[in-house]
């Protein structure tokens, strides 16, 4: 069995992500799976993508565009944002 | 005087980029790798009608081809050549110095002269000048000092990154260095004697305007990584701020981002300001943070298109680093005035709102969600002659010291015992008590004679069945370290009395460890005593004090108060509180906080 070596694409652990660790994985080729070197995340690369889009539920805003930041004391007024748009 | 939206666009061509000689594992073509990402970025500007400033590297000063390229570019688009001392690795670097450092204010003094000097001569040499921008990731005062001295040239210099400290320490697996949490988020003119605190005055002026490294997340950044949240297309990919649709990646949060320092205009005499620096690293053909190389250049033409359309709009002037210098200062005649920004969440749904204030003598940020905490507290007027480096007590911390920080020291919320960090007020009533911690409200604000008001949407505590009904009133008087809090009751309360009890609780640090405290002083008026962490306490008629020889710094409470308070805080619980409290049916409650140097 040959030494674990980064991915194609430099994936971070989607479990040390979701608290605020920026770590990247090692690839087993193997066991066709990354791998964590601090927590116990192991997982194939569709795994890390579905947890990725999980990390992304903590900004409510993600999809949307401010279009007025209003007055001081009133939250800005957002609008769904359009593909392309800017 | 019209609102201008100034920006600085920075590239630096290296040769030897540090990121991506280690994510690339030491590739054989990184140099000519490296050198297209420049070009690159550099055309991405161009194409919108931006001007750039260059700064060149070390390493890049040994390409006859950089050289020749930052000229005509210089020629053709007017951008500037400015010499940065980041990018210092490179094969001749490693020979010289025999050092794997590349942080410039990590190294000895002598040392820090020597690569100043040959970067400077070097650079000399191949254009004909001195440069009139530089920096680095951060910039110490003793550099700072040097550099202007020795080259009078240089007027602008970017020189640090916003609260870039244990949070990207944490962040990066516990092994990034810079720690530099403290310092203003705009541009600033730094002292002589500490470069995070803006100038008192003309004897105070270090010669040169810095600029931040990025233009941050005010919110986003003081709970969570830096390096997520600020105005580099990459650092929102690397938070994973985007969405797929189809097959477009979209990425409104920049654009918030951008539109939110826009914003900031109205609450600084219509001046607003953004910068982009994006180190070549993050655009390498390897692709970074999942994102592949498509998906890394999209976002940063998709940058410069907006800043182009912008631009095209009238709502926002390109200045290269050394105009900015000018601008600025024509700007800013007066050192004291306060740098304010009024901060909404635009990226999580809270609702939540900072406000964050900086001036010659304090940084400080009030949060309404919280009712208007102080959750973060810098004495800047205590110009703390911090030296960091090799061969100095700091070898890699450059952070300026907190006297208060929430998330570092807990503030409002700790575990069943002890006290956290912060300034908020406490309302007693038939036994029962509330924190204004626990309101949460929005704010207003109004610049007046001398200072900044912020007016926080009145809140309703209940206690005992009473409902008092308080706006709290801030004011930031410019340049002094004064802040005075008025605590007002809105309504009727028929007679009751109820008691107001203003409260800080601090500490002192760069991070979340409390140094010791034994060199701490506690007093009431002229009563004094050491701190001992026994939690005594002493009150009495006259001002709250403490002070930190630490920091060099005093703190002072008072005002029409029946009685302060001070009270040492103990082994489990390492902080110290201040207090001010009275009695009252109607009115308001007024107190003063107050910020001193002390050797």
């Amino acid at each position: 069995m040959a030494q674990a070596a980064k991915g194609k694409l430099n994936f971070r652990c989607p479990r040390c992500f979701m608290r605020d660790i920026d770590i990247d994985m090692f690839f087993d080729a193997d066991k066709k799976e990354y791998y964590c070197l601090r927590c116990n995340f192991r997982g194939t690369e569709e795994e890390v993508e579905a947890l990725n889009e999980q990390v992304k539920e903590k900004y409510g805003r993600l999809r949307e565009r401010v279009t007025d930041f209003g007055a001081d004391n009133r939250p800005p007024v957002f609008a769904p944002h359009r593909r392309g748009e800017q | 005087m019209d609102n201008l939206f100034a920006l600085n666009i920075i590239h630096r061509p290296e040769l030897s980029p540090e990121y991506a000689e280690r994510a690339l594992g030491g590739r054989k073509d990184v140099r000519d790798e490296s050198l297209d990402i420049f070009l690159f970025q550099q055309s991405a500007a161009h194409e919108n009608g931006l001007k750039t400033t260059i700064q060149i590297t070390y390493a890049s000063l040994f390409s006859d081809k950089i050289v020749e390229i930052a000229k005509e570019h210089h020629g053709i688009y007017g951008d500037e050549i400015g010499l940065s001392l980041l990018g210092l690795p490179c094969k001749q670097f490693r020979e010289k110095y025999k050092t794997e450092d590349f942080c410039i204010w990590m190294f000895d003094e002598e040392t820090k002269k020597q690569i100043v000097d040959d970067c400077f001569s070097l650079f000399f040499e191949k254009f004909g000048f001195y440069p009139e921008s530089t920096g680095s990731y951060f910039l110490d005062a003793f550099t700072i000092n040097y550099i202007k001295k020795k080259y009078p040239s240089v007027k602008c210099a970017v020189a640090t990154c916003w609260e870039e400290g244990p949070k990207a320490y944490h962040t990066c697996n516990n092994s990034w260095y810079t720690f530099m949490d403290g310092g203003p988020w705009n541009p600033w003119i730094p002292s002589k004697v500490n470069s995070h605190c803006p100038a008192s005055g003309k004897e105070d002026d270090s010669g040169i305007v810095a600029i931040p490294h990025l233009s941050r997340d005010l919110m986003a950044c003081f709970d969570g990584n830096g390096s997520n949240f600020g105005t580099h297309p990459q650092n929102v990919l690397r938070g994973m701020i985007y969405y797929k649709d189809g097959d477009s990646v979209e990425y409104p949060y920049l654009y918030n981002l951008i539109d939110e320092y826009r914003h900031l205009a109205k609450y600084n005499d219509g001046y607003c300001y953004n910068m982009m620096f994006v180190g070549p690293g993050w655009l390498n053909r390897a692709g970074r943070w999942e994102a592949p190389y498509e998906l890394l250049a999209k976002s940063y033409r998709d940058g410069m298109k907006y800043y182009g359309k912008l631009k095209k709009e009238g709502k926002c002037v390109d200045m290269t680093m050394s105009e900015f210098a000018d601008f600025y200062r024509e700007r800013h005649p007066d050192y004291r005035r306060g740098e304010c920004a009024l901060w909404k969440d635009i990226l999580y749904g809270s609702d939540k709102e900072y406000f964050w204030y900086a001036d010659p003598a304090l940084r400080c940020c009030l949060d309404f969600n919280q009712g208007g905490a102080m959750i973060d507290l810098r004495p800047y007027i205590a110009r703390i002659p911090q030296e960091t480096g090799i061969g100095t007590d700091s070898v890699w911390d450059a952070s300026y010291p907190y006297l208060i920080q929430a998330n570092y020291r807990a503030g409002y919320f700790t575990h069943y015992a002890g006290a956290g960090t912060v300034k908020s007020c406490k309302v007693h009533y038939h036994g029962q008590s509330a924190d204004l911690c626990l309101c949460r409200t929005m704010a207003s604000f109004r610049r007046t004679e001398g200072g900044v008001e912020i007016t926080a949407d009145p809140v309703t505590v209940l206690l005992d069945g009473l409902a008092i009904v308080i706006r709290s009133v801030f004011f930031f008087e410019d340049g002094t370290g004064k802040v005075l809090t008025r605590r007002e009751i809105v309504n009727d309360l028929h007679g009751e009395e109820v008691e107001f009890e203003e409260y800080f609780t601090g500490g002192f640090g760069t991070t979340e460890y409390q140094p010791d405290m034994t060199k701490l002083t506690l007093g009431v008026g002229k009563e004094e005593f050491p701190f001992t962490y026994h939690g005594k306490k002493l009150s009495g008629k006259g001002t709250a004090h403490v002070s930190i020889p630490d920091v060099y710094t005093r703190v002072e409470m008072g005002g029409e108060a029946d009685l302060c308070e001070v009270e040492e805080g103990i082994a489990f619980s390492p902080v110290y509180h201040l207090r001010a409290s009275k009695k009252i049916t109607k009115g308001a409650f007024e107190t003063w906080l107050r910020l001193q140097r002390e050797n």
